[in-house]
C-alpha cells in the first residue's frame, strides 16, 4: 500500500466514525422513538446526492473530548432543496447533546456568514441542551464567547428558518427567535433554559409544555408558526415555506406557471361571505376562493386568530394576504393580531412580496385587557410598518371598516390602490354602537328613537360614498375580486424599482 | 379521560347554546354563539370529545378567558 493510499484509508476511517455520530444504541434509540437522526433529517430536506458538508472533521477542542465528539455535535452543510440552494445546520443530540461549544459555534458562524455572502437561506434544525460544560465555564469560558459582533444582527439579507425538534435552549432558541419562519415537533420545548435549570433556578418544579410546549408557542406567544407530529413533517413545512421566498432579499420571489383563468369561478365568494354583517364566516375559506388553486399557505394559524395571514400566489406571482377574520372575536384586531400583521408585513417588505389586505373588522378590540397588553402601541406599530413597506398594497373592504383600523388596514391612501366591494360599510364606528356613544340611546332603552338614529349615522356609509371622493378607486362586486387584483398587481409592479422593495422593515425585530 | 376547558376568547354574552350536555363533538364544532362587537362569536370545540358540562346559560354576561364549557376527551 502506498501511503497515500495509507493515508486515503485513514481519511476514511475517520469519516466512517463522524457517521457513527454518538454511537449504535443511541441511534437505535431514536429510530424506535419515530425520531429521525440528524442525517437522516439532512437527506429528507436536501435533494439527493446534493449535501456538502463543512466541518465534518471538527471536534470539541479538548483533547480528551475529541473521540467523543464527531462533526462537535452539529453537523453543517450546504445542500439544494427543489434546486435551489441552503445553509444548515442540524443538531446531533446523540453526541454531547448537540451542545454549543468553542468548535461548533465557529461552524455555525462560518456557516451562516457564507449563506449571507452568496445568498442562500439559512436553516436550523434544533435539538439542543444549550452550551456545553465545560467549554464555557469560567471567566475564560464566558470570555471566549460572543467573538462575532454581528452574529445577532438580523438584516433579512437572506431567509431564516428554525425548526424546533427536541429540547432547544441557549443558541439554538437564540437563532429561531431570530427566524422568519418557525416549526415545532410536539413534545419539543422551546425556552431559555431547561425544565430542570429553570426548576433548580427558581425552587418550584416545571413542566416541559409549561415552559415552551407547543401549545405555549402556537397560541399564546405566537412565536412558532406551526407544531407538527414528525420530523417528516416539519422539514416538509420548512420546504413549503422556503418555496415562496427568494433565495437572498437581491431576487425576487420565485414565480411559477399561471393557473389557466378562463377556468376561474369567482361564484363561490358570495356564499362564502353573508351580506348581513352580524354573520361571521371564515376569511380562510375567502382568501382560498381568491387565489391560485391550492396555493394558500397559512402562517401561525393558531395565534393571533382575529387575523389571517398567507403567503399565496396571485396569477403564478407570490403575494402575501393580510386579512381580518370575522370567526373570530368578530375580527376585532387585538394586540396578538396587530403583531402577527406586523411580523407578516417585515417578512414581506424584506423580500419583495406584494400584499393584499382584506378588510371586514368591527375595529379594535377595545377594553382594559388590551389596554394592559399596549394595544395603543401595537396598532402604531403595525400601522407604522405598513407606512413604511414599500411593495406594493392593495386593500379591499368587503364588508365593515371602522375608525383607526379602516387606517391600518390599508385605507385610503395607505394602500396604492383600494376597493370596497358593494357590501362594504365605512365610517368612524359600527353604527349600533355609535347610536349609544353619541346620543346614548340603546336598541333596549328606546328602540323607535334608536332605529332612526342608526339610520342618520349610517347614512353615507357605503361603497358610492367611498368611491366618490376617491378614497376607494373601484366598487366591485365580490365576484370580480380575483382579476381586479391581478390586473392592480400588475398596474402597481413597481417597473422602475423592477420589483424590489425598499426594504425599511428588513432589520425590525418581530418577536416584540 | 381528560377534560378541556372551553374558555370564552372575548368579553360578550351567551346568545345562543347550541349543543346539550353529552353530545359528542368534533373539533371546530360550534357549541354556541356569542354576541359581542355587535357581532354573532361562535365558539369552537377545541379538540373532539364529548361535552361534560355548561357554565354558563343563554343571556349570561361573560368576560374574556371566562371558563364556559368542559370537555371529555
Amino acid at each position: 500500500m502506498s501511503r497515500h493510499e495509507e493515508l486515503a484509508d485513514d481519511l476514511e476511517t475517520r469519516r466512517k466514525r463522524v457517521l457513527e455520530m454518538g454511537g449504535q444504541k443511541k441511534l437505535a434509540a431514536r429510530k424506535a422513538a419515530g425520531q429521525l437522526n440528524a442525517r437522516e433529517r439532512i437527506d429528507h430536506l436536501f435533494d439527493p446526492e446534493s449535501f456538502a458538508e463543512t466541518g465534518m472533521l471538527a471536534t470539541s477542542h479538548i483533547p480528551a473530548m475529541r473521540e467523543k465528539s464527531p462533526a462537535d455535535g452539529k453537523v453543517c452543510g450546504y445542500g439544494r432543496i427543489e434546486g435551489r440552494p441552503a445553509a444548515m445546520v442540524s443538531c446531533d443530540i446523540t453526541t454531547l447533546g448537540a451542545s454549543s461549544s468553542l468548535t461548533n459555534v465557529r461552524k455555525m458562524g462560518h456557516l451562516r456568514r457564507t449563506a449571507i455572502r452568496n445568498g442562500m437561506p439559512m436553516i436550523f434544525l434544533n435539538e439542543t441542551s444549550g452550551a456545553r460544560i465545560p467549554d464555557t465555564m469560567g471567566a475564560q469560558g464566558t470570555g471566549a464567547l460572543g467573538q462575532d459582533p454581528e452574529q445577532f444582527i438580523r438584516g433579512r439579507e437572506i431567509p431564516y428558518v428554525s425548526a424546533c425538534l427536541g429540547p432547544s435552549y441557549g443558541t439554538g432558541t437564540w437563532y429561531t427567535m431570530l427566524s422568519d419562519f418557525v416549526v415545532m415537533r410536539k413534545g419539543a420545548c422551546l425556552a431559555v433554559s431547561s425544565p430542570r435549570v429553570t426548576s433548580l433556578a427558581i425552587g418550584e418544579e416545571v413542566q416541559l409544555e409549561e415552559l415552551g410546549g407547543w401549545k405555549l408557542h402556537t397560541e399564546k406567544t405566537g412565536l412558532v408558526d406551526y407544531a407538527v407530529d414528525s420530523d417528516e413533517e416539519a422539514l416538509d413545512l420548512i420546504k413549503r415555506f422556503l418555496s415562496y421566498l427568494p433565495s437572498h432579499a437581491e431576487e425576487l420571489p420565485p414565480a411559477v406557471e399561471p393557473p389557466d383563468e378562463s377556468q376561474y369561478d369567482g361564484s363561490a365568494i358570495t356564499d362564502i361571505v353573508p351580506a348581513e354583517r352580524q354573520k361571521v364566516y371564515d376569511v380562510r375559506k375567502l382568501i382560498a376562493a381568491i387565489a391560485d388553486p391550492d396555493s394558500v399557505f397559512e402562517l401561525k394559524p393558531r395565534f393571533g386568530r382575529v387575523a389571517t395571514t398567507a403567503l399565496t400566489r396571485m396569477g403564478g406571482k407570490v403575494v402575501g394576504v393580510v386579512a381580518t377574520n370575522p370567526m373570530f372575536k368578530g375580527g376585532a384586531l387585538d394586540p396578538d393580531g396587530c403583531d402577527k400583521i406586523t411580523s407578516f408585513l417585515v417578512l414581506c417588505d424584506s423580500f419583495h412580496i406584494p400584499i393584499v389586505m382584506l378588510t371586514d373588522t368591527p375595529g379594535f378590540l377595545i377594553g382594559v385587557e388590551g389596554e394592559r397588553r399596549k394595544a395603543p402601541g401595537k396598532i402604531m406599530n403595525f400601522m407604522s410598518a405598513l407606512q413604511m413597506c414599500s411593495v406594493p398594497k392593495l386593500s379591499i373592504v368587503t364588508r365593515k371598516s371602522y375608525g383607526q383600523a379602516y387606517l391600518n388596514m390599508g385605507g385610503s391612501r395607505n394602500s396604492d390602490e383600494m376597493a370596497a366591494w358593494t357590501t362594504a360599510d365605512v365610517g368612524f364606528m359600527d353604527p349600533n354602537i355609535g347610536v349609544n356613544v353619541i346620543y346614548g340611546v340603546t336598541a333596549e332603552s328606546d328602540p323607535q328613537k334608536f332605529e332612526e338614529l342608526k339610520a342618520e349615522i349610517s347614512r353615507e356609509t357605503s361603497a358610492y360614498d367611498l368611491a366618490a371622493i376617491y378614497s376607494a378607486q373601484s366598487v366591485l362586486d365580490p365576484r370580480e375580486t380575483r382579476q381586479w387584483l391581478l390586473s392592480m398587481l400588475d398596474v402597481h409592479s413597481r417597473g422602475r424599482d423592477r420589483g424590489f422593495s425598499r426594504r425599511a422593515l428588513a432589520t425590525w425585530p418581530t418577536t416584540f | 379521560m381528560a377534560e378541556e376547558k372551553i374558555c370564552s376568547e372575548i368579553t360578550g354574552t351567551v346568545w345562543k347554546i347550541e349543543m346539550g350536555v353529552g353530545d359528542s363533538v368534533e373539533e371546530d364544532d360550534v357549541i354556541m354563539i356569542l354576541e359581542s362587537m355587535k357581532m354573532e362569536i361562535p365558539v369552537l370545540a377545541p379538540c373532539a370529545g364529548t361535552l361534560k358540562e355548561f357554565l354558563v346559560d343563554e343571556g349570561s354576561a361573560i368576560a374574556e378567558d371566562q371558563v364556559i364549557a368542559i370537555v371529555d376527551t
